[in-house]
């Protein structure tokens, strides 16, 4: 997705590392993730699905 | 010792065969006082750098080089940012690349040298209307 727009960035966080990091967004398992650090999608969820989830923020 | 064997390079070998554009793999690190974590991405890096002329490593100090890691919004190490022919493609990886991180990083090296982002042409439609920043974060574990 951030290859497809100027506007996205996606980071791949190591939670073992980042231990403060995981805590603050609750992550119990994986793959989680944050969108804006307040929208979770959690597990690996299909693309369609997955592009939707992400962009209900903008609306 | 060599974290990758001889069969994981080949496998990694082929899959770069076919990039298009150069790409670069910016490791934000701090050599002293930094994580041991930092040194493990520097080896995987050196190693899968070697795999592909157009891929190159370049180790930024973390410490030493503030203004370029904020430029590149990178908080925390170690971190490593993908560049296609110079240009932020706005991919991060924080963390070492190690197990299950190290073909995500395989993968974001072959997107960055490529020009297909494999999304569906509906994806892309919905991607290309955005006109607010996102920030996504994918937790991930090694396993």
């Amino acid at each position: 997705m951030a290859v497809e727009s100027p506007q996205i960035t996606a980071a791949c966080v190591e939670a073992t590392e980042f231990m403060e990091l995981s805590r603050r967004y609750r992550v119990s398992g994986v793959p989680k993730t944050m969108v804006n650090g307040k929208v979770e999608i959690l597990g690996a969820v299909p693309e369609d699905e997955f592009v939707r989830q992400v962009l209900s923020l903008d609306a | 010792m060599a974290l990758l064997s001889d069969e994981d390079r080949q496998v990694v070998r082929t899959h770069l065969a076919d990039l298009e554009h150069d790409v670069r793999l910016l490791l934000f690190t701090q050599t002293i006082g930094g994580p041991d974590t930092a040194l493990i991405a520097k080896q995987i890096l050196d190693e899968l750098a070697g795999l592909s002329e157009r891929l190159s490593i370049e180790e930024v100090n973390f410490v030493l080089e503030k203004e370029r890691a904020a430029a590149y919004g990178v908080d925390k190490i170690p971190a490593i940012v993908v560049l296609r022919d110079g240009e932020d493609t706005r991919i991060r990886f924080y963390g070492a690349p190690a197990g299950y991180e190290f073909m995500s990083l395989v993968e974001a090296v072959i997107l960055a040298g490529g020009d297909d982002s494999g999304l569906t042409e509906e994806s892309r439609k919905l991607i290309a209307g955005v006109q607010e920043p996102i920030s996504l974060k994918v937790f991930v574990t090694p396993t």
